[in-house]
């Protein structure tokens, strides 16, 4: 493996091994029949570089196996971050980016060609004008370099007052060691901590999931369309069968599921007349396409809609508009309030009625009641009644429950026992 | 703006931190800094490009590496880093960290930058409707006292309301602040000297206190513990019930493992679950389990096994997870949590015979 390179160009290939490793956690060699042996073998010793401590090997029938253990109630950090941190560079980029750097900290603007004449003389460090322009234009570009006209000169510089800043306040370092940990685009916040030498001590989240920054390089572009209001078209790939589909879509809002573990684009499909949400993890590639016109109407719609949506399911399979729900349960008084509460907490707006000592009931309204049912099988032991005017939502629960009572083999008490 | 860019590399943070020593630096100093920060083979890469002086960042003294750059080297922020503090401006949270003054300046200082997301643009559809109260001046200032007393490792004085509404007070010494994103409520995981001396040794011990709060015992069976101090149990307090904090001189002696403490309070014998993988069960399962340590096997073309690894104070949660799959996922041990879901369901099936 004498070409093997730690470091990656790319980072979708690495998405979905990193991803398969960390969600499955099961798969042998053989297993990633897309793949080849040699790809295969890289990106696992890849891995196993990167995510070195988290990597747990078992020997089964058929191979090894290798998975990411990890365990998020003892992180101070998303170990998967490093993940990010896997870029690789040409030497001139490594050498150049310090150089310049550090000729500009004291904020003094400079042009292409006085940077290329000091790295020479105080760096001993030859580098042609147009290389180190291209830098500057680059570091400009991403927000690290100032430039500006002084004149007929074309001057670089740098603003290290933010970075001073958020290193003189306590307060900062211990929001970015919260946020990195519990926050939309954890990286960046990750990327902060690490660049102003902060380290988390402090902050445990609970109910995230590390698998969640795979998905941001896809989500800074869908968030990119959103502000600029503009249609994309998305390349989806099935969890399922692997099948790869595209879609042209507004998007709209992102849904996060704070249990489930999936977020989802909810998009707006102008061809179907309707509203569809698809999978972050399943979209590959986000292409950004024309001005959307009625964006804003559409956001109102929307936000209209949302109400009436218990997950991300804008029909249910019944094909009504709306399907109601009751569920009456036993919560014995004052011991149990706390299931009075969850129904209120957890209930998503529908409403909680004391129909009797230690009766309650909820009852609610929904585009799609199917997406309940994990929810309500959480009351299993205290459920006196289910309806739901999507029969098949009703049915599939009853038959789940007798299913269950089958699997575990609990049987009706005998009067007599 | 990139987030996977070369400017954000692990390369990059390395050499940042070997370049801005400020005294020269031998090859096994750098090799030491390379394997605590770097990658498990970024030693191979690296080393070689420093010695034949490719990355011409140091001036070579002998056997001596003096870097080039001046020790308060700073690297700027990006746009994307901006975008994104810009972005926390508005998240309810940042008045914990942050008072107004702050604020003020903080936005001052971005502004003519765009916020990298909106709260609006997300959407929590399943998150509990009790989060805490974030804007609230008391709770504000109970957050920062208990992250002050966490960070010098000193005794904090807690008047705390159990939800069974009895007041308690207390000394603990914070140890975590630990937020959920489910609930949106911040809990303190924190030591409270234990009353008893008495407390069993066995992994997974929990006692539930008077207040009704969960505990593990701290101490356990490790001697070091024990020697430095009178036996401590962790306990988990959620922070919008506590009245008032006090710091108090107190300072515990040394710092706490709390991942040891965790991870002694794990049940010895994981659950275990059997998947068939019908109706994308696998799939499913694996991700939304994804948050605990588990390990998946293999046992068939369709089946596969999956332990899962928690604590008491888990456990009521994962058994509500996992009764939320129904008859996807077939829990085959170990015996008490099996226990308590054949409980949960014969309740059922008597409350159905009831009626």
């Amino acid at each position: 493996m004498s070409d093997f390179q730690e470091l990656v160009k790319r980072f979708p290939k690495t998405r979905e091994y990193v991803r398969d490793f960390f969600v499955y956690g099961f798969k042998t060699r053989e297993e990633f029949k897309d793949k080849s042996p040699r790809t295969y073998d890289n990106e696992r010793r890849r891995l196993e570089s990167w995510l070195g401590k988290y990597v747990r090997k078992d020997y089964v029938t058929g191979g090894s196996n290798i998975s990411l253990a990890i365990d998020s109630n003892l992180l101070d950090t998303n170990p998967l971050f490093r993940v990010w941190k896997t870029k690789s560079f040409t030497d001139n980029d490594i050498v150049l980016h310090f150089l310049i750097l550090d000729l500009l900290q004291d904020g003094a603007g400079l042009t292409a060609e006085e940077i290329t004449g000091r790295l020479l003389t105080e760096y001993e460090a030859l580098f042609d004008v147009q290389t180190v322009r291209r830098k500057c234009n680059a570091y400009e570009k991403e927000g690290l370099l100032h430039r500006e006209r002084a004149g007929k000169r074309l001057v670089y510089s740098l603003d290290n007052s933010l970075a001073a800043w958020i290193k003189s306040n306590e307060g900062m370092a211990d929001a970015l060691a919260f946020y990195q940990m519990a926050g939309c685009f954890g990286i960046v916040g990750n990327h902060l901590t690490e660049q102003l030498d902060f380290r988390n001590q402090s902050f445990r989240v609970k109910h995230s999931f590390c698998v969640h920054t795979l998905e941001e390089e896809i989500l800074l572009s869908l968030l990119d369309a959103m502000n600029k209001k503009t249609s994309v078209r998305l390349e989806i790939k099935s969890s399922r069968n692997g099948a790869v589909n595209t879609a042209n879509c507004t998007p709209l809002q992102i849904f996060t599921s704070t249990r489930s573990g999936r977020r989802f684009l909810c998009a707006y499909l102008s061809k179907g007349k309707r509203f569809t949400c698809y999978r972050l993890d399943t979209i590959k590639v986000v292409t950004p396409l024309e001005q959307s016109e009625n964006y804003d109407e559409l956001l109102s719609m929307l936000n209209r809609n949302r109400g009436l949506l218990w997950g991300v399911s804008f029909q249910g399979k019944d094909q009504h508009h709306l399907d109601r729900l009751t569920m009456t349960i036993q919560a014995a008084e004052p011991c149990e309030n706390y299931i009075v509460e969850r129904l209120r907490r957890e209930g998503r707006g529908g409403s909680v009625t004391r129909i009797d000592k230690n009766i309650y009931r909820y009852e609610t309204e929904a585009f799609d009641c199917n997406e309940m049912l994990p929810w309500l099988r959480t009351f299993i032991g205290r459920i006196l009644s289910l309806e739901c005017t999507a029969k098949s939502v009703e049915q599939c629960f009853y038959h789940d429950l007798q299913t269950m009572y089958r699997m575990y083999q609990i049987h009706t008490k005998s009067p007599d026992v | 703006m990139e987030v996977f860019s070369e400017v954000y590399s692990c390369y990059y943070q390395v050499l940042r931190h070997l370049l801005c020593r400020r005294e020269a630096l031998t090859v096994p100093d750098i090799r030491s800094q390379i394997c605590g920060e770097g990658f498990e083979e970024s030693m191979l890469s690296i080393i070689p490009k420093l010695e034949d002086g490719t990355w011409n960042l140091f001036e070579k003294d002998g056997e001596l590496y003096r870097s080039k750059l001046s020790p308060s080297f700073t690297t700027p922020l990006s746009n994307l880093e901006k975008s994104y503090l810009k972005a926390l401006l508005s998240d309810p949270r940042i008045g914990l960290f942050l008072n107004q003054e702050q604020l003020h300046d903080l936005n001052h200082m971005l502004a003519g930058t765009a916020p990298l997301w909106r709260q609006e643009q997300f959407y929590y559809f399943d998150r509990f409707y009790d989060g805490d109260p974030y804007e609230d001046e008391n709770y504000r200032s109970c957050f920062r006292t208990l992250l002050q007393a966490q960070k010098q490792n000193r005794y904090a004085d807690i008047d705390y309301t159990s939800p069974n509404g009895t007041r308690v007070h207390h000394h603990y010494v914070p140890v975590r602040l630990e937020y959920s994103v489910k609930n949106d409520k911040f809990r303190l995981l924190a030591l409270q000297q234990s009353r008893s001396s008495i407390s069993s040794n066995r992994r997974g011990t929990q006692t539930k206190n008077e207040s009704g709060k969960n505990s593990d015992t701290a101490a356990g069976s490790d001697p070091d513990y024990s020697k430095h101090w009178p036996r401590m149990r962790l306990e988990t307090l959620n922070i919008s019930r506590i009245q008032s904090v006090e710091l108090t001189d107190k300072v515990l002696p040394c710092s706490v493992d709390i991942n040891a403490m965790i991870r002694r309070s794990y049940y010895k014998e994981p659950l275990r679950l059997r998947i068939v993988n019908k109706r994308n069960a696998l799939e499913r399962a694996m991700l939304h389990f994804a948050n605990y340590e588990k390990n998946t096997t293999k046992i068939d073309e369709d089946t596969y096994e999956c332990l899962i690894y928690y604590n008491r104070n888990m456990e009521t949660e994962l058994l509500i997870e996992v009764m939320s799959f129904g008859p996807m996922l077939t829990v085959i041990g170990n015996d008490r949590f099996l226990n308590n879901l054949k409980t949960r369901l014969q309740k059922q099936m008597e409350l159905h015979a009831d009626i």
